[in-house]
């Protein structure tokens, strides 16, 4: 009874606490501890979906169905399989720290993070077209508050240029969903916007590719992929840091999650035809954000550019378009979310106990808080991919697949994950190494609150590193029928132009 | 089924307005008591417009009075529109004039009686009855945008509207006669009737009149090339006539443009590519203009432009074959909610003589009402078609039925018309919610518009589950 709407009440009950604090006459402690206790019980809920998930068959799970609309066939029917499951988990399990961290923000911030939860969790179950726009554009405007509100000093327009450019990728999508439900009526005679359905289409022609490329936009904005991120920088280092945390930790995901979903099994031809363009937008976004990365000298923007060229290697793994590359993709989901996340955070304490950023200005840290350094160590090890820790397991995958797909974009992606390395560990001894100077004399090292909220993340991070079976296991059989689903046969090294123009002579040879 | 059970609202609202005029010349009501009245003929009226069932089944119209006016289920759902729109209007009126002093008790009469010419116009199927009920509507509306003789922009407002108007009636007339020499009828039915024999094209006379016709409907739809009265005539009129106007009068010229069109289906066909660039400019000069604006009233008048083009793009698409009209039923209603909503706003929070208008008048209103701020921000959000609000499924319901009558550029544009919409809109919320606050908005004591904006504000929410058949 309980599990049959366990999704809806993942999803509503952040909402509605967030909207009930709103309206609540309550002082921004006791705002802190409702975020805190809704949150957990969201922990709990997951907690309780991961373990009863079995994963076998591929198939949604926890499946809730509500018409709505019925002239269109649009209802409210939500639903969880191996490809949602980590990035459900990643939304639902990491936002306790960002309460238990930053204890001094006001009511309306906990309430918009609450809200931006609720609706995340409700744009990964969504089944439906609609419903998941709808919860998609919702995420947004919490974000928009939470930057306008709580950011830094140049704060309005950094959240200007995120909503206008978010919103404008999702307009592009809404037109593009609209394609799909006309297609599903021009070819099965009734409406429907149900994800199951629509993706069993496969559509060819030149609309299809409009409605491609608006699909490929709004979750390219949203991941962001190079060269949609230049909202990014701005938008990461302004932002509240626990606002951050939800934008690079989970968001991002998002569009990485929808891209999987929504473009890989329906668009065969553009994805045959725009594989190499998107992987190679990928590999670019990777190495220019890399390189920007190395430049900086605000920690934050520093992080919100690794964080971006991580991304590019995720998004790499969706267009590979074979199981070990999506597979990885749906590793480094949770990897990198756990990673980026605590790196965020961790660096939000600095911020909060020494009033400042600069990486020049820091220096020593390692000396006055051994678990602090510790700690950010695991997570920085993990984002560079060092193996024994979950990033080494997702990005293998995700190169193994990519020399698979393409050998110059292979060898391009391994290569220069030593960017990577090279500005971690170059800010790693600049900040935690070197001399102390009067700011970080005073630091103080994790309190035992602080350590016990970050430590379970921590051990996720080694644990995932050793033993990713119980991971792999849920999210394969997904995997391998999204990819079946997707009938191009798997273009091979450098032939892709002539593979794309037989995909189209097969596909018409089929019809 | 008896045909004038189907006016009955009409006649309702009508009598109404000859009553309270009685009423109003013994001046033995009270400001209040003319309001309550009014509000009590419309909201009785919506109840038997809906009780009436204007549908025995004939698609897609039902003939009645010998074809001089039509009626079906889109004729009724746009009456309970306007009805609607008359009902908050009052509300805010109400509000209004607890804070402007100059006050005459004919208002809520105009208002009936506009609202008695929009209910016919939406049935009028015949010319002569579409230019009759044009006029009830559009002297009733005059009279309201410069009631207030003293007052300087009123008058230049109402001369603007006036005189143009009257063009577009010279216009109507003009197209009438053509028609009727080359169908030798005024009703639509036989009109169609003679174009589905001659084709259309093959006679000048009727090409002649069909554009001059559409010339005089576009103007009052606020279509380009015909727009530029909106802005000074919006910014002129008392904000309660604003709201009204903007919501009320665009339902009812978009039913009988769509009424006009859908019978005359092959007139339609030959239509679209005007139609489709009309929409196209349209949305592009509506949004230009509101970028520039200033000023709140302004603004909102030009997005009306912008939402004259969206639905222009929903005529385009409209189904002759099986014509429901869902989808610009839904977005007129979706529009006249979130619209008249922020009127109904602006009048308690425009405070006295409508001191505050401009954007920076709202600095900070989030801090200091936060309600309200809310209220408007839900209202912009769903103008802006942001879900899960009514604009969003307009704006989804729009697009979509453009895809399926392979109008994919025009959905392409709307979108592109919507991302340009978003500067304005988000400018507002970002006026209250980012300033300080530098107001202590005082408004009047307890009225009905505040009441208007929480109902209006829910039904912007609830709105989107009403099925609609594309």
């Amino acid at each position: 009874m309980m599990l049959d709407n366990i999704l809806s009440i993942m999803i509503f009950a952040p909402i509605l606490a967030g909207l009930g604090l709103l309206l609540a006459p309550l002082g921004k402690d006791a705002a802190r501890a409702v975020g805190l206790v809704v949150s957990m019980i969201v922990v709990l809920l997951s907690l309780k979906l991961f373990f009863s998930f079995s994963g076998a068959t591929g198939a949604f799970e926890f499946v809730q169905k509500i018409s709505l609309i019925d002239s269109l066939g649009i209802s409210y029917s939500l639903g969880v399989d191996g490809i949602s499951l980590l990035v459900l988990m990643a939304a639902a399990a990491l936002f306790p720290m960002v309460y238990l961290l930053f204890t001094s923000k006001e009511k309306g911030y906990y309430s918009n993070l609450l809200i931006v939860q609720g609706a995340m969790i409700g744009a990964i179950c969504a089944s439906d077209m609609v419903l998941f726009y709808i919860f998609w554009e919702v995420m947004l405007l919490p974000v928009f508050f939470m930057i306008g509100f709580y950011g830094g000093p140049n704060r309005l327009s950094a959240t200007l240029k995120i909503t206008i450019y978010t919103i404008a990728g999702s307009l592009l999508m809404l037109a593009s969903i609209a394609y799909l439900g006309v297609a599903y009526h021009a070819q099965a005679g009734e409406w429907s916007f149900d994800m199951a359905k629509l993706t069993q289409m496969s559509l060819a022609g030149d609309t299809a590719a409009l409605a491609f490329i608006g699909f490929m936009i709004a979750f390219a904005i949203k991941i962001p992929l190079f060269p949609f991120h230049t909202w990014l920088p701005d938008a990461y280092t302004e932002a509240p840091t626990g606002t951050t945390f939800v934008l690079s930790a989970i968001m991002a995901k998002i569009g990485i999650y929808a891209a999987i979903r929504f473009v890989v099994p329906i668009f065969d031809e553009g994805m045959a035809r725009y594989a190499l363009i998107l992987a190679y937008s990928g590999v670019i976004g990777m190495i220019y954000c890399g390189v920007t990365a190395l430049a900086q000298k605000d920690f934050k923007r520093m992080l919100a550019f690794s964080s971006a060229s991580h991304m590019g290697v995720i998004a790499l793994g969706i267009f590979c378009m074979n199981v070990q590359a999506l597979t990885g993709t749906l590793y480094q989901v949770i990897a990198h979310a756990t990673s980026t996340g605590v790196l965020f955070l961790l660096l939000g304490i600095i911020e909060e106990r020494m009033q400042t950023r600069n990486i020049e200005d820091l220096g020593g840290v390692a000396y006055k808080a051994p678990v602090f350094a510790f700690f950010f160590a695991v997570a920085m090890l993990a984002s560079v991919g060092l193996p024994g820790t979950s990033g080494f397991i997702g990005e293998f995958l995700i190169i193994l697949g990519s020399v698979k797909f393409n050998v110059t974009i292979a060898v391009l992606a391994g290569t220069t994950l030593i960017v990577g390395v090279c500005y971690m560990l170059w800010m790693f001894q600049r900040v935690f190494f070197e001399k102390n100077n009067a700011k970080t004399e005073a630091f103080k090292d994790l309190t035992l609150i602080e350590t016990l909220t970050i430590l379970p993340i921590i051990v996720l991070i080694i644990f995932m590193g050793i033993y990713p079976q119980p991971f792999i296991q849920k999210i394969t059989p997904a995997v391998e029928q999204q990819i079946a689903q997707q009938q191009a046969p798997v273009s091979t090294d450098m032939q892709l132009a002539d593979n794309s123009a037989s995909v189209i002579s097969y596909k018409q040879e089929k019809d | 089924m008896h045909d004038l059970m189907v006016i009955l609202p009409l006649i309702i609202v009508g009598v109404g307005a000859l009553l309270l005029m009685l009423l109003a010349s013994f001046r033995s009501l009270s400001k209040e008591g003319m309001s309550i009245l009014t509000m009590g003929i419309f909201g009785f009226a919506f109840f038997v417009q809906l009780a009436v069932s204007n549908n025995t089944g004939l698609l897609p119209f039902n003939n009645i009075f010998n074809g001089m006016m039509v009626a079906s289920t889109f004729t009724k759902v746009a009456g309970l529109i306007i009805l609607a729109c008359g009902f908050f209007s009052t509300m805010m009126a109400q509000t209004y004039f607890t804070q402007n002093k100059e006050f005459v008790l004919e208002f809520y009469c105009l208002m009936l009686f506009a609202v008695s010419g929009m209910l016919l116009l939406t049935l009028a199927a015949e010319l002569i009855t579409v230019f009759i009920s044009i006029e009830i509507m559009s002297l009733a509306i005059y009279s309201l945008v410069g009631y207030d003789r003293k007052s300087v922009v009123r008058s230049e407002a109402v001369l603007k509207y006036l005189l143009l108007g009257a063009f577009a009636g010279a216009f109507f007339v003009m197209g009438s006669a053509f028609i009727y020499a080359g169908a030798k009828s005024t009703t639509f039915g036989t009109i169609a009737g003679v174009i589905a024999d001659t084709g259309f094209l093959s006679s000048p006379t009727m090409v002649v009149g069909a554009f001059l016709i559409l010339v005089a409907l576009l103007f009052k739809a606020a279509a380009f090339p015909f727009h530029a009265w909106v802005i000074d005539v919006y910014d002129g009129a008392p904000v309660p006539v604003t709201g009204f106007m903007a919501t009320a009068v665009k339902t009812s010229v978009f039913a009988v443009l769509v009424n006009f069109l859908v019978m005359n289906s092959e007139l339609r066909d030959s239509w679209i590519t005007f139609l489709f660039y009309i929409s196209v400019i349209t949305m592009l000069a509506g949004n230009l203009i509101a970028i520039g604006q200033d000023n709140l009233k302004r603004m909102l008048a030009a997005s009306g432009i912008v939402h004259t083009g969206y639905l222009i793009i929903a005529v385009a698409a409209v189904n002759t074959k099986e014509f429901t009209g869902g989808v610009i039923l839904f977005y007129l209603a979706a529009y006249a909610a979130s619209t008249l909503g922020l009127f109904a706003a602006l009048s308690y929070l425009g405070g006295k003589e409508e001191q505050r208008v401009c954007f920076n008048d709202f600095s900070g209103l989030a801090k200091v009402r936060p309600y309200s701020a809310a209220a408007i921000s839900i209202f912009l959000l769903s103008m802006a078609g942001i879900p899960p609000t009514a604009g969003f499924m307009g704006k989804f319901y729009v697009i979509t039925s453009a895809i399926q009558a392979d109008l994919v550029f025009l959905a392409v544009f709307g979108i592109f018309s919507s991302i340009l919409s978003m500067w304005y809109y988000l400018r507002l919320i970002i006026v209250m919610y980012f300033r300080e606050p530098e107001d202590q908005f005082e408004t009047a004591e307890m009225t009905f518009a505040p009441i208007g904006t929480i109902i209006l504000a829910i039904s912007v929410f609830a709105m989107s589950f009403i099925p609609v058949v594309l």
